[in-house]
């Protein structure tokens, strides 16, 4: 292309660079395909529906029966439809927060699980479950908690004369999560395993179960979490490139990365507290979002959300068929499917 | 420093002398008990070579301490784990920890002549570091409640206690029996055994208590499913309907497990309040209690065919 | 008429040891001012200390006659812009977006505001001003350091921001561009009536190119004025601990500082 002034308004560059509109149509096409698989999914299960009844009774949303049996009824809005929308809303959480931590960080490995995130909303949850089992609102309230307390401490061990650089994140992700792990571990096998379930549970994830109140809590929180992460994406692209940059180009650097920590520990801590540690969702969602769509928070924000829903529906589908009428738990899928991605991805890369 | 003081010809031969002493020495070393030695096999296929008089025994899993006092030979168990808590006399005997985590050193410490195991330990390398202390390891697998009757009999017969060990079988077969015939003319009913809510677990078909479900007249709903405790779908456990549901709670569950799962909220069983709890340690321990197990659960299965 | 950027009388600490003690500066419009000195004189602590990043101990910063600490971040931003000496590029970024991000300061929307027509038409005219318009489409991590400083550059002119605190900008680049860029200043200033600040080591560019010369050492001022009031073999060499000969550019007719080595000699 030539580089006079009349021929500007056709480069490349401007024609790739993110723009309102890719961002809605990336979108909605993600959104589109989450309806789908929300429906095909729930098509899928351990037990047989018949295909077009089911359809039929999804598109009344659940008012009519369409000759449904009172049981298949049941098993497609009592079991099977919660449990897919509770997977988008843990996918969606953990891609968003993991874009987000990834972005603030400034690193492509900075993910919820990987820097003990998850393991401490999960330890937030056991206490909860230990001391206030029965009221089903400490879980995610102490999850966060857990959470923020994790990332505060990941943070600090992480920062050194130069700011926390890459390798010292990891190094602090990978020293709090294998000490909450054991922490975990260590109480899962002297308490009661029925009242605060057992270590796979918390390690590896379950969406089985989850009473009908909170799965509009998750979804809430889901939605306004990937909602404020985005209004501040802006921020964030310029954060991604460096703290000192961004506090020169105007950037409420310490604002923004209160907003961060605290809306991301809300998104980890309600899907722990929901269905345990999922992990590699954070990672490798947000690095696909980046690689198709660009690094630019965004859309890759909104993206991930919408892609990382759409992943732990699919994993979960697998983890609930393939050996129906057992289960596995969908955090085994994830990292199944996730770490051979990134291993993919790394190599691209 | 050595080297002045001896030849170099002088320290081999003494090293080879102090060699010789240490074999000699090692060879001769036998505890008084591996003398009068028999052998027996035990449910892992393994030979062992046991004591004809055996007066120290440890127990590495519950249901194996309710079968050694059960037999008469509680007073010569040295060693129980932290779980092990029938009979209430068990709880005077010394702990060695956990099923899973026994402490090897408390082992050999109480010197014990057999250690018996439960395979629900599994402890392979634990067992060949107990055999190397020259201590004698019975494993005992019982998959079914004729596998706790021959549990008892071998245990009877390891602690020279064989005659007692009959008539405990005796008296349980006779029982046991009683409940078959009691319930043979009955429907059976379809039954969900339910171990854990949430997440929801079930017995399948390598538990120990489908066999106790099937003799009281009930078919486990799950009694196909491949292993033994698996993890089950809230679907098909919905879409099969029980008549009955078992809730194993109360023994060592303590108060967990005490509601039914979310599931099964409307299944046939909830909705006909058949719903019945059973202490725990009856379900999932073979030994001697499992027969109150198949009583109780018969009796709240089929309650017209146990009217008194 | 008003200076755009008044310092007085600077302290900021660092660990406690302190880094500039006492520095008064003034920026006027169409003005090139360059810091020299050696190393640990605290010239980078100052420049960052300028903008708000880095606290003062004591002393008042007034950008267009007002306390610098009553601002709010954008306020500054659009009137003080950083060059800095190198970025972090973990994530892949095209040269046009990663110049955009100058224009974040007028962002009607810091949240999850477009860039409108306007922002892109000054993006690109600065990526012409900083000849990098061939390479726009290209990520910054394939650039050559001295092309990725030229996009710092780029960036810092695209906020229109009337100050400029360049720190060592000509650290990466070879010699044509090392001139171009300081000629690009140059032309900032006096088309554009702004303001730069310079931290550079190197004594015979500031000499070129600087209006102002601030000289200093251990966090103080030792000299400052034009660049024949404070390149003088005395001054430099107290300073420097080197002996240098000062002469006549002989083109430019400014002061040329040249080193002299003195031979190592074996005992």
């Amino acid at each position: 292309m030539s580089s006079t002034a009349s021929n500007i308004v056709t480069s490349p560059a401007r024609q790739n660079r993110v723009t309102l509109r890719k961002t809605v149509v990336s979108c909605l096409a993600l959104a589109i395909a989450l309806l789908l698989s929300i429906v095909l999914m729930s098509l899928i299960g351990s037990e047989q529906l018949p295909a077009r009844a089911s359809l039929c009774a999804l598109a009344s949303f659940g008012t009519a029966s369409c000759g449904l049996t009172r049981d298949q009824f049941d098993i497609l809005f009592q079991i099977r439809l919660p449990r897919i929308l509770l997977a988008a809303a843990v996918g969606g959480s953990l891609a968003t927060a993991g874009a987000a931590y990834q972005a603030l960080l400034r690193n492509p490995l900075a993910e919820p699980y990987l820097l003990g995130i998850s393991n401490g909303a999960a330890v937030g949850t056991m206490i909860a479950l230990v001391f206030f089992g029965a009221s089903e609102w400490t879980r995610p309230f102490l999850a966060f908690t857990g959470a923020l307390l994790a990332t505060l401490a990941v943070y600090r061990l992480a920062r050194g004369r130069a700011g926390a650089t890459p390798e010292r994140l990891i190094l602090a992700g990978v020293i709090v999560t294998t000490f909450l792990s054991s922490v975990i571990v260590f109480v899962t096998t002297l308490m009661d395993a029925t009242r605060i379930r057992s270590f796979t549970f918390w390690l590896l994830g379950d969406l089985s179960g989850t009473s009908k109140a909170l799965l509009p809590v998750a979804i809430t929180i889901a939605i306004v979490g990937t909602l404020a992460l985005t209004l501040n994406a802006r921020s964030l692209n310029l954060l991604m490139l460096g703290e000192r940059d961004a506090f020169d180009l105007g950037v409420e650097v310490g604002r923004v990365r209160v907003v961060v920590f605290v809306v991301a520990s809300l998104l980890v801590g309600s899907s722990v507290a929901a269905s345990g540690s999922v992990g590699y969702v954070g990672l490798v969602v947000p690095h696909l979002a980046r690689l198709s769509l660009g690094s630019d928070n965004r859309i890759s924000i909104p993206a991930a959300a919408l892609g990382g829903a759409l992943f732990v529906i699919v994993a979960d589908t697998v983890a609930r068929t393939i050996i129906a009428p057992r289960e596995l738990p969908v955090g085994a899928i994830t990292a199944l499917i996730g770490a051979p991605l990134f291993i993919y991805l790394l190599k691209r890369a | 420093m050595f080297r002045l003081l001896l030849s170099h010809f002088e320290i081999k031969k003494l090293s080879w002398l102090a060699l010789v002493i240490l074999l000699a020495a090692c060879a001769s070393y036998q505890t008084p008990s591996t003398q009068n030695l028999r052998e027996i096999t035990d449910d892992a296929g393994r030979r062992v070579s046991l004591p004809a008089r055996v007066d120290r025994v440890i127990s590495l899993a519950p249901n194996l301490t309710e079968i050694v006092f059960a037999v008469g030979g509680g007073n010569r168990l040295v060693g129980r784990t932290s779980y092990c808590d029938y009979p209430p006399e068990a709880k005077a005997v010394a702990e060695i920890g956990d099923t899973l985590h026994p402490s090897l050193e408390r082992i050999i410490a109480l010197r014990p002549q057999v250690v018996l195991i439960s395979t629900a330990s599994q402890l392979e390398v634990f067992t060949q570091q107990l055999q190397n202390q020259n201590i004698a390891v019975f494993v005992t697998d019982p998959h079914d409640l004729d596998g706790v009757f021959r549990s008892i009999e071998q245990i009877g017969d390891i602690l020279g206690q064989k005659e007692q060990a009959a008539l405990v079988v005796q008296k349980l077969r006779d029982r046991t029996n009683a409940v078959e015939q009691a319930v043979k003319q009955q429907q059976p009913v379809r039954v969900f055994y339910q171990l854990s809510a949430e997440p929801l677990y079930t017995a399948g078909h390598d538990a120990f208590v489908t066999d106790l479900i099937r003799r009281a007249g009930a078919i486990s709903v799950t009694a196909d499913v491949p292993g033994a405790w698996p993890k089950y779908s809230n679907e098909s456990a919905l879409a099969a309907k029980p008549e009955a549901i078992i809730l194993p709670t109360g023994g060592s569950m303590g108060t967990g497990n005490s509601t039914v799962t979310e599931a099964l909220r409307k299944s046939p069983a909830a909705l006909a309040n058949r719903v019945y709890k059973i202490n725990d340690d009856h379900l999932v321990r073979p030994g001697p209690r499992a027969v109150d197990g198949l009583e109780e659960m018969a009796s709240a299965l089929h309650p017209d065919a146990f009217k008194k | 008429m008003r200076p755009l950027l008044e310092a007085h009388d600077l302290t900021v600490g660092y660990d406690h040891r302190v880094a500039v003690a006492n520095v008064s500066l003034t920026l006027n419009a169409a003005e090139v001012t360059a810091i020299i000195g050696p190393n640990g004189a605290g010239k980078s602590t100052l420049l960052r200390a300028l903008n708000g990043q880095i606290k003062l101990a004591s002393g008042t910063i007034l950008l267009d006659g007002q306390p610098l600490e009553r601002l709010n971040r954008r306020k500054i931003s659009r009137r003080i812009a950083v060059v800095a000496q190198e970025a972090e590029l973990r994530f892949p970024v095209t040269v046009l977006e990663f110049v955009l991000g100058g224009r974040f300061p007028w962002a009607t929307n810091a949240g999850w505001g477009w860039e409108t027509e306007r922002d892109l038409q000054i993006a690109e005219a600065v990526l012409q001003e900083t000849e990098l318009t061939e390479l726009s489409g290209r990520l910054m991590n394939e650039l050559s350091g001295g092309e990725r400083q030229r996009a710092l550059m780029a960036r810092a002119l695209a906020t229109e921001a009337p100050i400029l605190l360049l720190d060592e900008p000509t650290a990466n680049l070879d010699l044509s561009h090392q001139a171009t860029l300081l000629a690009l200043v140059r032309n900032r200033c006096d088309r554009h009536q702004a303001s730069a600040l310079v931290v550079t080591h190197d004594i015979n560019l500031a000499s070129q190119f600087a209006d102002n010369i601030l000289l200093m050492k251990e966090g103080r001022t030792v000299h400052s004025g034009t660049p024949e009031e404070v390149l003088k073999p005395q001054i430099l060499e107290e300073v420097f601990e080197v002996r240098v000969l000062v002469d006549a550019h002989p083109v430019t007719g400014g002061p040329r500082v040249t080193p002299v080595h003195e031979p190592y000699r074996h005992n």
